[in-house]
């Protein structure tokens, strides 16, 4: 067990509607430790992002955390004042944006948008900057000579390298990738994993890999979070997520993935729809899509826990001792 | 192999023209979205396209489809060529050939209910219908679609329906002719894994109840897999390698192919010692090499790749493919070399 980088604890946010409160992220918990990958997976509008932007307190109005604790190392950030953020974002926590074609400024330079995040966040000079500037453009694997080209002069593959070289400007020791690899062609995509699986290893950071892709997500964590409705749903070990997993929501998207190899596996869909998570009452935000739902599901919350050593799951189904297979 | 073609495309092509430098001096280049195009369907059959953004297979389907012009080629459809038909006997033929777009949020008109999407191929091609009889075909065609109770669905608005639902009324609206064939463009790339599942299956289920022939285009090869019977691998406007599905996976040919199975099955958790090909490089559909189109990003060419344009060939009964180094003597040594990562 490594040392533990960032530790969410309770975070709930939410979101003020005309109908009512939007309770996008409710009770989330977990943890990430040094150099280690967490997949964080659900559909969209489970509120994936939402966490993220969370963690780096970028939420603004109508959203607001309203309960919970975000520990990087020994730093608060919930509580933190924006001065004191202005020191952790960037230097010690970045993030590399959903689509980097419209993270990057197309009037600038990237060099000149890379160094700016330097030139802000540490007290060095210009040419150090640049130096600096280059190293990371190699480190990526782009051409160093090339931070005077614009933006529009790189293709999305390396528009996307372009904008994680600007996530690791100040060397943090984590990064939250939010969906970076999404629309992106496969094989430009493999490029990207390969490349944040390298530089994971060379500077032993901590990713937090947001993504509704499970294959891909599988392939390249440690660990996965899997969120559905706001709530996380189960949290372990990416080999106890797909050999033992606990949580019906879980079995359920595994299922619903087609296999490349095991081409007779039948592939299942989920019936029914995301609950509205305004105004939700109190109940397993799963049970109207769940085949092994029961009266206490509607009514009660089930508490995220563990179910063994480092797996956490949130489902009665556990207390109960019922098997958890599937007859469809 | 006994049944007989639906659909064949020979030597389909398509340029766009590109224009470049400066207004005075106006450059034209042509840009070949689609180059020389082969293949055909049976009848039943499901025949997947894959390939990378940009590599045209939506251009192959538009042109298919009549909703573009081709520059060159034929298209056989029931022996009938529809290259160069006019515009009345194009609509009869449409009768017979339907298609699903990529995005359900924009091909069903937010200002009309579902019943009067789903009537508007009937009035178009079936005016002696009466009305109750045509109520009676969507309704019908609702609850083949599983969205049942029919009745609470047909007076919604598309905004009243989530995205799933969207696409199987998008669905429903190209098969309620009963179409001997459809073409679906990516019909699950806009879908959540656990609503794209349903409309797979939805897709397999009326394949079978309904004897459709379909050409199923979609860049994700875990999806090809699961629909298709053979399996069409298009890189820059070319097939560059054909064949039944389960054949392309185990004995992928083209170093194409090889990369995007090597991917994916690297993205599959179970598999032990993978072996990863990744390819470097991007795709450049603006210049235009005399030679095979990959080959900047080949990890094995020789002078002829350069030269000569590959041409589609067959190396047995189900697989086709367009590499002059197909030998894999060549592919054997590089692997040693340690070409392939």
């Amino acid at each position: 067990m490594g040392k533990t980088v960032l530790s969410v604890e309770n975070l709930s946010t939410f979101y003020k509607t005309d109908k009512g409160i939007s309770r996008a992220v409710e009770n989330v918990s977990f943890t990430v430790e040094e150099g280690e990958i967490l997949g964080l997976i659900g559909e969209s509008g489970c509120g994936k992002s939402t966490v993220a932007q969370s963690i780096l307190r970028l939420i603004e109005y109508p959203g607001k955390v309203v309960k919970g604790k975000v520990f990087l190392h020994d730093k608060e950030l919930i509580s933190a004042s924006e001065a004191a953020l202005y020191d952790i974002r960037w230097r010690e926590i970045s993030v590399i944006p959903q689509s980097a074609m419209n993270a990057l400024n197309p009037v600038h330079r990237i060099g000149e948008q890379i160094m700016e995040a330097i030139l802000i966040h540490e007290h060095v000079s210009k040419k150090e900057a640049l130096a600096r500037t280059k190293v990371l453009l190699e480190l990526v694997g782009i051409d160093r000579d090339r931070w005077k080209s614009y933006p529009h002069e790189f293709s999305g593959g390396m528009k996307q390298r372009v904008a994680i070289a600007m996530a690791l400007a100040c060397y943090p020791k984590m990064i939250i990738s939010d969906e970076s690899t999404t629309g992106l062609d496969v094989l430009t995509q493999s490029q990207v994993i390969a490349l944040l699986k390298d530089l994971q290893r060379k500077m032993n950071l901590s990713i937090i890999l947001i993504s509704h892709d499970l294959p891909m997500v599988t392939s390249i964590s440690d660990k996965i979070a899997i969120m559905y409705a706001g709530k996380l749903v189960e949290w372990a070990s990416t080999d106890d997520i797909l050999n033992d997993s606990r949580h019906p929501y879980s079995r359920a998207l595994l299922d619903a993935t087609p296999d490349l190899v095991n081409r007779d596996k039948k592939i299942v869909s989920i019936p029914g729809t995301v609950p509205n998570l305004v105004n939700i009452k109190s109940c397993c935000r799963f049970h109207t899509r769940c085949p092994f739902a029961f009266e206490r599901c509607k009514v009660e919350e089930p508490e995220f826990k563990e179910v063994k050593p480092g797996h956490f799951a949130a489902c009665f189904l556990e207390e109960e001792n019922h098997e958890l297979t599937y007859t469809s | 192999m006994s049944l007989p073609t639906l659909l064949e495309v020979v030597n389909l092509k398509k340029t766009f023209v590109r224009r470049s430098g400066s207004f005075l001096r106006p450059k034209k280049t042509d840009v070949y979205a689609v180059n020389n195009v082969s293949f055909s369907i049976k009848k039943g059959e499901i025949l997947g396209i894959i390939g990378e953004s940009g590599c045209g297979k939506t251009t192959t389907v538009r042109m298919i489809m009549r909703l573009m012009n081709e520059s060159n080629g034929k298209i056989l459809f029931n022996g009938q060529n529809l290259c160069g038909l006019s515009d009345e006997k194009t609509t009869k033929v449409r009768k017979d050939m339907q298609m699903i777009f990529q995005d359900p949020y924009d091909t069903l008109n937010p200002g009309m209910r579902i019943v009067d999407i789903l009537m508007e191929p009937l009035h178009a091609h079936k005016p002696n219908m009466t009305k109750e009889e045509k109520y009676q075909k969507v309704k019908e065609i609702t609850e083949a679609i599983e969205l049942i109770p029919a009745e609470d669905f047909l007076h919604r608005f598309p905004h009243q329906l989530s995205g799933g639902q969207r696409q199987r009324i998008a669905i429903a609206r190209a098969v309620i002719l009963e179409p001997s064939f459809i073409a679906a463009d990516e019909p699950t790339s806009m879908l959540d894994v656990s609503v794209r599942a349903g409309i797979l299956n939805l897709l397999l289920d009326l394949r079978e109840k309904m004897g459709l022939t379909m050409l199923f285009i979609t860049h994700d090869l875990s999806t090809a897999s699961y629909m298709c019977d053979r399996i069409a691998v298009m890189y820059q406007g070319s097939i560059v390698e054909i064949g039944e599905t389960q054949k392309i996976i185990d004995f992928p040919t083209h170093p194409y192919t090889k990369a995007l199975v090597s991917v994916v099955k690297d993205l599959n958790f179970f598999i032990e010692n993978r072996e990863t090909m990744i390819l470097d490089g991007e795709v450049d559909s603006t210049k235009k090499t005399s030679g095979c189109a990959f080959v900047s990003r080949c990890p094995h060419q020789e002078a002829i790749c350069h030269n000569v344009v590959p041409s589609l060939e067959q190396i047995d009964e189900v697989q086709s493919v367009a590499c002059h180094c197909f030998g894999g003597l060549k592919m054997e040594i590089s692997k040693r070399d340690g070409a392939l990562v």
